[in-house]
């Protein structure tokens, strides 16, 4: 068969145009603009700008609530992940079973991904409210969100819930995917359940879980905030109040627009550090098939 | 010959314009069609009555549309204007808080109103406004903008509760010690957790105003200066959440955090028998009690034996945005004029329990005899008549005043997990202070 080819020089950039007309204006122009906009102190009002140097970032790393922000979205990130995904490889070990309705399960499973994070803080809301939560209820216990030390607990619990049904879906994917020769083989040589599943189910599935590991990673720094928002408001006392919330605080209610800015460099710079020190560290030991 | 013909165009055009520039009437066509935007923060029943109002509006004035949008929360509708605004097209009229007062004064966005109904030879009837609503949104002489919704913190109490607990039912609690004998006499009658209301600084603030001090320097924020220095955390302030704190320590007090639904919850539920919360839920709480067969009544906030002060108004004004054509000018400025008049203020007071900010609207519901079917309606108006008139009373002005109260509401948090108060509440000047500085520089 003839491969068909492109004669035309100029088509492929016409092409392209719809999607870096695209980029262009909702990623690449934003993001710079807030690159330049970390540098100068901004009028909340009409936007008029003053250049202020490293004012900005020098300001916000030598605000405590914004270190302990920092601090804070760090752990809040480590549990979120840890948890999310040893969680969801349980769960998607389980629904790989051959058992009666496991197609109802494995949906009910999965559907939690479904919910905006905003109804998904509602529902954790209506279960831990101090007024009539229904968890409130049952423990005994009603300052679960007003308590600055069990709020982040709920938040957390609430977060990993939230994208259970995510992880479980691609672990499962990777899950049908580990050869079933290789087990076999395994199991002819004397490996018992356990070794199995350390030595040859988890070394095929170090692909995705290293991916999850990644989009965990973006998940807690960013996706986190409307959960926070409907649930805690960042409160009590700030004790869940992780870097994006920090930064939605600071441009939305505060018009803080300088502060912002650098604000959302260091959070861009400090996820992207991250990605790549694990595609540098953990990347290396992946194992691709 | 050519050359001389331009010259003499180009001067005459000139001197036309500085006599046009000279003339002081505007002139403007009050019949041309014009299209106007009003962006509003009132969610649920209340999209309904503005749109009411404004329907209203256009029938009377054919020839001006008007573009209604609920634009989410007060805070929202302000990103969106500010957005709209360097974009080119901010609405003509939106609504703000009353705390967002000063920084639009300083904002560089907005037309002053004065100014507007000067500019058309319009007046308006300034004397009809109640003096604590007109005197909140009164800056160095002038008005900014048109007094709107109007509101004030109550305390509002189950009645059936009151009698079963041994209280007067007809007579609330009136100070702090009555409220706090109170409470204990409900929670020995078996009302676990009889006193709550929201996380919200605004109760912190009245509660100053109550005592007659200032929340903030250069005479409460209105000298004409911008205020440098916060003065909440002075004695005033300590009293009252010593009280508060106390009360939630001592087990009184159920704290339900921030928002403006759980404390309701509480009271619907018959959980809680006093709560404080604005005026405008007479409508919600006192459907919620009635559901049940309970009997509701409210009172003024409470206060310490001896203070003399008052309560400052809340709620919110509507605002016109600068940089539109005569007409549009004009147009808004009718429509905010007709929002603030007698008919559609009596319909908002009685759909939301939000007070008529005019007199004769207030005259107009007595002489119906509305407050003898709703007494409870009247308890704020009451509140509000009875306040001195001071500076104090009048409001605290200042700049970042949405993000000194999402400070004094984390220092209140702190102080319920055991900062001491006057500790939490100097904290939470100093932050106050120092993110008033920069503002203060920024704005300029």
């Amino acid at each position: 068969m003839k491969q068909s080819t492109f004669n035309n020089k100029y088509l492929p950039y016409v092409l392209l145009v719809p999607t870096m007309a695209i980029l262009i204006i909702f990623l690449f122009y934003p993001a710079i603009e807030t690159f330049r906009l970390s540098f100068f102190k901004v009028h909340p009002w009409t936007g008029a700008e003053k250049f202020a140097g490293f004012y900005n970032f020098i300001k916000i790393f030598s605000d405590a609530e914004y270190l302990r922000s920092f601090a804070l979205s760090a752990v809040f990130a480590l549990v979120v992940i840890a948890a999310g995904l040893s969680l969801s490889l349980l769960v998607a070990i389980l629904l790989n079973n051959k058992i009666a309705g496991i197609r109802f399960y494995r949906t009910a499973l999965i559907w939690p991904y479904a919910l905006s994070p905003a109804i998904a803080g509602a529902l954790f809301n209506f279960l831990f409210n101090p007024a009539n939560g229904v968890m409130c209820y049952f423990t005994g216990v009603r300052t679960w969100l007003t308590n600055d030390k069990t709020a982040i607990i709920v938040v957390i619990i609430a977060a990993v819930w939230k994208n259970l049904g995510y992880n479980i879906i691609f672990y499962l994917t990777a899950l049908r995917n580990v050869p079933t020769a290789a087990l076999e083989s395994a199991s002819i040589d004397g490996a018992g359940a356990v070794k199995k599943f350390f030595y040859i189910t988890f070394a095929f599935l170090s692909p995705t879980t290293f991916f999850l590991f990644v989009m965990n990673t973006i998940y807690a720094y960013f996706a986190s905030f409307g959960l926070i928002d409907v649930l805690t408001d960042g409160g009590p006392a700030g004790s869940t109040r992780i870097l994006i919330y920090h930064l939605y605080k600071d441009f939305f209610v505060h018009s803080k627009i300088g502060y912002a800015a650098a604000e959302s460099l260091v959070l861009f710079t400090l996820v992207v550090g991250v990605t790549i020190l694990q595609f540098r560290t953990t990347g290396k030991k992946v194992h691709y098939q | 010959m050519k050359k001389w013909l331009l010259i003499l165009v180009v001067s005459l055009l000139v001197i036309s314009g500085l006599l046009t520039s000279c003339e002081k009437k505007v002139k403007v066509d009050e019949s041309a069609q014009v299209e106007i935007e009003f962006w509003h923060a009132m969610s649920g029943d209340r999209i309904e009555l503005i749109q009411g109002a404004v329907d209203k509006f256009m029938a009377e004035n054919p020839n001006i549309k008007v573009d209604v949008q609920y634009t989410g929360s007060y805070n929202e509708t302000l990103n969106k204007v500010k957005s709209a605004y360097k974009a080119g097209n901010a609405p003509d009229v939106f609504h703000s808080y009353e705390i967002g007062t000063l920084g639009l004064i300083n904002s560089g966005i907005i037309s002053p109103l004065d100014e507007i109904a000067k500019k058309f030879k319009r007046t308006i009837p300034w004397d009809d406004f109640f003096t604590p609503v007109q005197s909140y949104y009164k800056y160095q002489g002038d008005h900014y903008s048109m007094p709107f919704n109007s509101s004030t913190p109550l305390i509002f109490y189950n009645k059936t509760f009151f009698k079963k607990a041994g209280l007067d039912p007809d007579n609330p609690p009136k100070t702090y010690e009555e409220i706090r004998a109170a409470a204990v006499k409900l929670q020995a009658a078996g009302y676990k957790t009889p006193v709550t209301w929201n996380l919200h600084s605004w109760y912190f603030e009245e509660m100053i105003c109550l005592q007659d001090q200032p929340f903030v320097n250069e005479k409460n924020g209105r000298s004409g200066k911008l205020p440098t220095e916060v003065a909440f955390n002075g004695e005033a302030g300590v009293k009252v959440l010593n009280w508060w704190i106390g009360m939630e320590k001592d087990g009184l007090f159920l704290d339900v955090g921030p928002g403006w639904s759980n404390h309701r919850a509480a009271f619907g539920s018959g959980e809680a028998a006093i709560v404080m919360s604005s005026s405008s839920d007479v409508n919600v709480l006192t459907a919620a009690l009635t559901e049940k067969g309970w009997e509701m009544g409210t009172g003024y906030i409470p206060r310490p034996e001896g203070a003399k002060g008052g309560v400052a108004i809340g709620g919110g004004s509507l605002w016109m945005s600068n940089n539109h054509t005569p007409e549009e000018e004009l147009a808004a400025l009718k429509l905010i004029t007709y929002i603030s008049e007698d008919e559609s203020q009596i319909k908002w007071h009685k759909g939301t329990g939000y007070f008529p900010v005019r007199k004769t609207a207030m005259d107009q519901l007595k002489s119906e005899g509305w407050f003898d079917d709703n007494p409870n309606y009247l308890t704020a108006f009451n509140q509000l008549l009875d306040s001195p008139e001071t500076l104090n009373t009048a409001g605290g002005l200042l700049g970042i005043f949405p993000e000194a109260r999402e400070i004094v509401e984390s220092a209140i948090q702190e102080m319920y997990a055991g900062k001491p108060v006057k500790e939490g509440l100097d904290e939470a000047a100093a932050k106050v202070n120092a993110s008033m500085a920069e503002w203060n520089e920024v704005i300029q």
